[in-house]
């Protein structure tokens, strides 16, 4: 999953990283075939090569030092709104068949749904980044999103570029699962599995979307991993190569370590 | 405004006695890291009532503030929520409680807000694809008062813009400041120095009160200055658990462990009791992580030094009179150019 979002970084593109997998991504994208891609986050952190896996977007101590130190304000309007975030890499909560997402309130309205992290800066980065590419951790796809978030393709076909409100061509060109790869369509905007990833079953991915999915047809193969991307990715984030169950029961016993607190007794 | 005073260095305790009063506007300067978590146990303590919080990025402050009673009104961009989908926050259980009222916006367009407050204007445009999202669409408390629409003198385009914000008090803890009130960020900037600015008081904390020479030597760091700030705090460690540059990283196991009790409301109580209401104060907060878990997690925390490479404020000189005693564009001494003054009668008799 890091391996194919990186593959989507080119060299000298300007990426604008959400938190998580996208980090790692941007990471290993430079460190292998796009040196002079330009990392940033919304926090103003411009021009960073991530050391270890920031805890979040505003995350300085990943780093040692950086090109250019922004704020929030005009990192949204002197980068983002002028047209310079060449491809904006962010999660999802909810995603419909246009590519508009939730990350606010699931399950009811703002008073009565549960209550997920909200906005940040996603509406606006979707709105202006050349391209967008959406990873769907443990997001859901619905066929009515409970709160538009960030909106994608609106109603699909040309309303997003028909409205106005948006630099024309812009919009989610990828989404990613653990399973799957999904593009859209260049003239509906539905969303369509691409591919797959090795040993995932066909029906399992069609199962957990609400609509008739569209399928390319041939599927295109996954690509393969490098040694290179591998042995980066193990060194750079041991913690994102392992399952996440595996990762709790180690993190588990740490924590329990450090909860368990002073023992009276113990030496040293 | 600040009240002209010589010396504005203070405690914790007196500043929140002082500077935030029940019923007010209170916004957390700081943007997810540095956060003055010091400050925000303190409004705990001292149970302020109704106020009104605007976070940029809500975490364990906002969670503290609501769970202590102090909240009556959110106005965030993001928030924290523990143990996915089957735990929640505070923020959540009080608003479905009708306890609370929130309003969510984007990142941008709630700093537009703080922006605006801070530059004077009544109203600043934000970017208009918001207008196509439910942030836009979808209103709470402040109803039409949270986003408006007003046409472009020049292209006739719409343009959505948001309300100032000017609140009446704004927290924030940073690196360093001097006694005046001069105080000094570096990082992740995020909106930090525009929440100070557009507030009405403001409260520093830091890690370090510094001699006014060192923050003289690098004003490019000041995020406010001396003549906006009401309080000055030295309060090492005031940003723990969540990280500062330069001074110490996130103590992940410790958050961690907030993580899990903010599952559900008696387990967040339950951190609240142990670790705000039994302390008096931040030291005592210090000294009782350290009884707890021994000094070892905070020394790993403790940042390695990378400095800022030194820049040259220098000038070719700073006194309008020379090496020889002589001023430089009339090659006069002092006593010739009074002479001279004299000569040409240019002085008045005042006695």
């Amino acid at each position: 999953m890091i391996i194919a979002v990186a593959r989507e970084i080119a060299d000298y593109e300007r990426i604008l990283l959400g938190v998580g997998l996208p980090t790692t991504a941007g990471a290993l994208a430079k460190a292998t075939h796009a040196p002079n891609c330009v990392l940033m986050t919304e926090a103003g952190i411009i021009d960073f090569r991530p050391l270890v896996p920031p805890n979040h977007i505003a995350d300085v101590m990943c780093l040692r030092g950086f090109s250019y130190a922004l704020d929030l304000f005009n990192t949204f309007t002197t980068i983002n709104y002028r047209g310079f975030v060449d491809k904006a890499i962010l999660g999802v909560g909810q995603v419909d068949r246009y590519g508009n997402i939730n990350t606010s309130f699931m399950g009811g309205t703002p008073k009565t749904g549960m209550r997920l992290t909200g906005a940040g800066g996603a509406p606006d980065f979707i709105a202006y980044a050349r391209e967008t590419i959406l990873t769907l951790k443990g997001g859901e796809f619905v066929p009515k999103l409970d709160y538009l978030t960030s909106p994608g393709y609106m109603g699909g076909g040309e309303e997003r570029d028909r409205c106005g409100l948006f630099p024309p061509g812009s919009g989610p060109g990828m989404m990613i699962s653990t399973e799957a790869i999904f593009r859209f369509d260049p003239k509906t905007k539905e969303v369509y599995l691409q591919s797959l990833l090795p040993g995932v079953d066909l029906h399992k991915v069609k199962k957990k979307v609400p609509w008739d999915l569209r399928v390319a047809d041939p599927l295109k193969p996954f690509p393969t991993p490098t040694e290179e991307e591998i042995d980066y990715i193990r060194t750079f984030a041991p913690q994102h190569c392992v399952p996440r169950e595996v990762m709790m029961e180690l993190a588990v016993k740490k924590f329990f370590e450090f909860a368990g607190g002073k023992r009276k007794g113990k030496p040293g | 405004m600040p009240e002209a005073s010589p010396n504005k260095v203070m405690t914790t305790q007196e500043a929140i006695r002082r500077f935030v009063n029940d019923g007010e506007h209170l916004v957390i300067g700081n943007y997810t890291v540095g956060t003055c978590y010091n400050q925000v146990a303190e409004i705990v303590r001292q149970r302020k009532k109704g106020l009104t919080i605007y976070s940029q990025s809500g975490v364990f402050d906002v969670e503290m503030l609501i769970a202590g009673g102090c909240v009556s009104r959110v106005i965030s961009t993001y928030c924290l929520r523990s143990g996915g989908r089957s735990g929640g926050s505070m923020l959540e259980r009080y608003q479905r409680a009708g306890k609370i009222e929130v309003e969510d916006y984007s990142n941008f367009t709630y700093n537009a807000r703080l922006t605006s407050g801070a530059q004077g204007y009544s109203f600043l445009p934000v970017l208009p694809g918001i207008m196509a999202s439910d942030v836009f669409k979808v209103r709470d408390f402040m109803g039409d008062g949270k986003f408006g629409v007003v046409k472009c003198p020049f292209t006739g385009r719409d343009v959505p813009v948001v309300p100032a914000a000017n609140p009446d008090v704004c927290i924030v803890h940073v690196q360093r400041a001097d006694k005046f009130g001069n105080a000094q960020y570096w990082g992740a900037l995020g909106s930090v120095a525009w929440a100070c600015l557009a507030s009405k008081r403001v409260i520093v904390s830091c890690e370090e009160i510094v001699d006014h020479e060192i923050i003289k030597a690098s004003p490019q760091f000041t995020i406010v200055p001396s003549f906006r700030v009401d309080a000055v705090i030295e309060e090492p460690g005031g940003a723990h658990p969540a990280e500062l540059s330069g001074y110490y990283n996130l103590d992940t196991l410790f958050w961690a462990m907030m993580d899990l009790a903010n599952r559900n409301e008696e387990g967040f109580r339950a951190w609240m009791k142990e670790w705000v209401y039994d302390l008096p104060s931040r030291a005592a907060y210090l000294e009782h992580y350290i009884s707890r878990f021994g000094k070892e997690p905070l020394d790993r925390l403790k940042a390695k030094p990378y400095y800022s490479a030194p820049v040259n404020y220098g000038s070719a000189f700073t006194s309008m009179w020379n090496e020889e005693g002589k001023i430089r564009i009339f090659d006069m001494t002092r006593t010739e150019f009074d002479k001279f003054l004299e000569e040409r009668g240019l002085l008045t008799d005042v006695s």
